[in-house]
């Protein structure tokens, strides 16, 4: 018999949220060319030695601004950029993971609730 | 890097050119002045999901939220916010936001292809509970008290599915996730699926372990090739996790999963019809009762549920039914996921307490409409629903609700119109796709759909006569009366409730022959004004059938005869001499 020890991944999970990179990549981010930057991101990240998740996920409903990024870097905030294209995708490396400073354009802002959280 | 502080900055009002550049540009040279370029950041920002409260900022750390900022106070805000960290109550924003997600808890947040995200995330562990602490009455119990019912369309409370299926007697029991999504327009279970395919996975060994069921197959259009990867890769993982196969966790409960493809046909999301498709047989319905709660797949007691049904068991487990049915309405617990699409602002996929006011939903988290013209209707649940007029934007969007307008919930597609919409074009749409879709197993829908459809054409095409409104009412009450399943007792509901609300607008058709919204092609005539006309001959020169006959001497006229009412000629006017009507 096979048991996960939920406790023991939920520590290991959590290790590995301190910095990440995120794609949405489901059907309407990966029409828009979600695939493309998710490469270009993973690309470009081991060009520059990063030591950052780069993870996809799923649809945060904003069809209107895919593909989207969202970016967390420790000591500062999550951001979530829209109508991500190859450009904007190398400047958040260099701007934002390395640079720490947030662009000055393309940044939205999903108002939800979550009550699990 | 670390401790940097950061203003996100938006003009959220709706209407006229943005002031986020000006009130930006005031609010650097203040930060300037004080020189704390480099540690407070200013982001010029879109929030969506509020609209109409001026400039809005939002500062980093502590997440506190400004509305309706003049510039006269970025002083104060810099003094006292960011560096002293204190609020200012009066500028403050409290409002709780009009989304709510439940079921979409982990898309966008959790990458769909790893079990461990979904793990970390508190995935599975209700499961955990379940199987080392209740019974399988316990956990219907618990459903009983969440109030979930079914969202799929039939609003069917799923605890008594589940219920009957416990208690039915079988060889074996099977559970089914119906995952066909065939409405136009609605992505709500796709993105489910390729979002967070787990949740769905440990909603399904729930259902299996509450009735006894042991094998459970997810039915997934073939169109959805990224749905179907991420489920696949999701199954195999939980079966390496030992949370699926035999004896899950230890507990001595089995459960196996599969998937089957459908091939697109939307007749087959009917429940009847799916079991014979999953059998090798042929996708057409058959009469209920004996229902396949009680008589499903291979003639065994089978639970038949939608995706984001599914979805919302592991929240309701970990949460409590009674936590689950605080949300939402008193009939309607919980929430709704909608494909929010056609003439508003923001499209997309979005979630919201059932209760909602369509208004909320358009205007509050949609944005308004993108074209600044008057909204003229919404229309809910895709082929089988109806339309909405502005008028009725107030109505609480629950089951009941919709229904006594004569819409329904429907799987979730939600389309906002406006004045450049044609209602009979809208109903003639969806009843061509029922047409299209009828299996054509009984006549009142394969005859009838199709005589209502040539009614609608006759309107359309300027053809159309009195008597047709009397024959249109005939014809749908017998489809909706004597149809063999959904399809065919539904497909009147677009036409139905068009008619209802908008009586006028298909007398204009017939008596006036005349659309107002420009719509129906087969009513409008175009002409060249003699006095606008400068025979520059561009018309005549573009039109694809030479319906525009004449010569620069003579000048140019139409045809309408030979005229196909593309429009290309009043396109390419540039002296506006081109008229239609
Ligand atoms: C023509 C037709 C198409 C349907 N398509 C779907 C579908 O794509 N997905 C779905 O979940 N239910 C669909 N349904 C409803 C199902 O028959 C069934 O009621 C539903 O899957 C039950 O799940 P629920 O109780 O969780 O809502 C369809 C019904 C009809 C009549
Ligand atoms: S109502 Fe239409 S789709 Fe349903 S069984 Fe009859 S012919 Fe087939």
């Amino acid at each position: 018999m096979k048991k996960p020890d939920f406790e023991k991944i939920k520590e290991r999970q959590e290790k590995l949220s301190s910095g990440w990179v995120r794609v949405g990549m489901s059907t309407c981010g990966i029409a828009a060319g979600a695939d493309r930057i998710y490469g270009f991101l993973g690309e470009h990240l081991k060009k520059n030695r990063l030591d950052i998740n780069l993870r996809k996920c799923g649809c945060l409903g904003a069809c209107y601004a895919e593909p989207l990024v969202e970016v967390e870097v420790e000591g500062m905030p999550r951001v979530l950029y829209g109508n991500v294209n190859e450009e904007m995708a190398l400047r958040i490396i260099k701007e934002h993971i390395i640079g720490g400073r947030i662009l000055d354009s393309g940044v939205y802002h999903l108002r939800t609730s979550e009550p699990l959280k | 890097m670390s401790g940097i502080k950061a203003v996100f900055i938006a003009d959220t009002g709706v209407k006229g050119p943005s002031r986020t550049e000006d009130f930006y540009a005031a609010f650097l040279s203040r930060v300037r002045e004080r020189n704390l370029q480099d540690s407070v950041q200013l982001v010029r920002t879109e929030f969506s999901g509020i609209y109409d409260k001026g400039i809005f900022l939002r500062i980093w750390p502590g997440g506190v939220m400004y509305r309706d900022v003049p510039e006269s106070r970025i002083d104060e805000i810099i003094e006292r916010t960011i560096i002293s960290g204190e609020v200012i109550e009066e500028l403050r924003y409290t409002e709780k936001p009009k989304s709510l997600r439940v079921v979409l808890r982990n898309c966008g947040k959790i990458d769909p292809e790893c079990i461990e995200e979904y793990i970390a995330a508190g995935g599975y562990g209700a499961l955990n509970r379940i199987l080392k602490d209740m019974s399988p009455e316990e956990v219907i119990e618990e459903l009983k008290v969440s109030g979930l019912r079914g969202r799929g369309g039939g609003g069917f409370p799923t605890w008594m599915k589940w219920n009957f299926t416990r208690q039915a007697q079988g060889k074996e029991k099977f559970i089914i996730c119906n995952a066909d999504e065939g409405d136009p327009g609605a992505y709500m279970d796709r993105s489910i699926l390729e979002g967070d395919p787990h949740s769905v996975i440990e909603g399904m060994i729930t259902g299996g372990y509450a009735s006894g069921a042991q094998n459970g197959y997810l039915y997934i259009r073939a169109e959805y090739p990224i749905a179907i990867e991420r489920v696949r890769k999701a199954i195999n993982q939980a079966y390496e996790y030992g949370l699926l196969g035999d004896d899950i966790l230890g507990s001595g409960f089995s459960f196996h999963l599969g998937i089957r493809l459908g091939a697109g046909a939307f007749v087959c999301g009917e429940e009847t019809a799916l079991t014979a498709s999953i059998e090798g047989k042929r996708g057409t319905p058959r009469p209920r009762p004996p229902y396949p709660s009680l008589r499903g797949l291979w003639d065994e007691p089978t639970i038949i549920n939608n995706v984001e049904t599914l979805a919302n068991i592991p929240p309701i487990m970990e949460r409590g039914g009674k936590w689950f049915s605080e949300i939402g309405t008193e009939k309607s617990a919980g929430t709704k996921v909608f494909a929010l699409t056609g003439k508003v602002r923001r499209s997309g996929l979005i979630e919201v307490p059932m209760g909602t006011t369509l208004r909320e939903i358009v205007y509050e988290i949609g944005g308004g409409l993108e074209t600044g013209m008057e909204l003229k209707a919404v229309q809910t649940g895709g082929p089988s629903g109806g339309v909405i007029p502005a008028d009725h934007l107030d109505t609480p969007v629950d089951y009941e609700h919709l229904q006594d307008l004569g819409s329904i919930m429907g799987s979730g597609g939600m389309i906002v119109m406006d004045s450049s919409d044609c209602m009979i074009d809208v109903a003639r749409f969806y009843l061509r796709f029922c047409v299209d879709e009828s299996c054509g197993k009984c006549p009142p829908c394969r005859i009838g759909g199709y005589q209502l459809l040539m009614i609608l054409n006759h309107i359309a095409k300027g053809s159309g006569t009195p008597e047709h409104i009397e024959k249109i009412n005939e014809i749908s009450n017998i489809m909706a009366k004597a149809s063999l399943c959904g399809l065919g007792q539904t497909a009147p509901n677009p036409v139905f409730s068009t008619l209802k609300y908008f009586t006028e607008e298909y007398l204009e058709h017939i008596n006036d022959k005349k659309c107002r919204s420009g719509k129906c092609s087969g009513l409008l005539s175009y002409r060249i004004d003699p006095d606008k006309c400068t025979r520059c001959s561009i018309c005549f020169k573009k039109c694809p059938v030479n319906a525009v006959k004449g010569s620069r001497e003579e000048g140019f006229t139409i045809s309408s005869d030979e005229c196909i009412k593309c429009g290309e000629c009043f396109r390419v006017c540039r002296f506006d001499a081109v008229k239609v009507r």
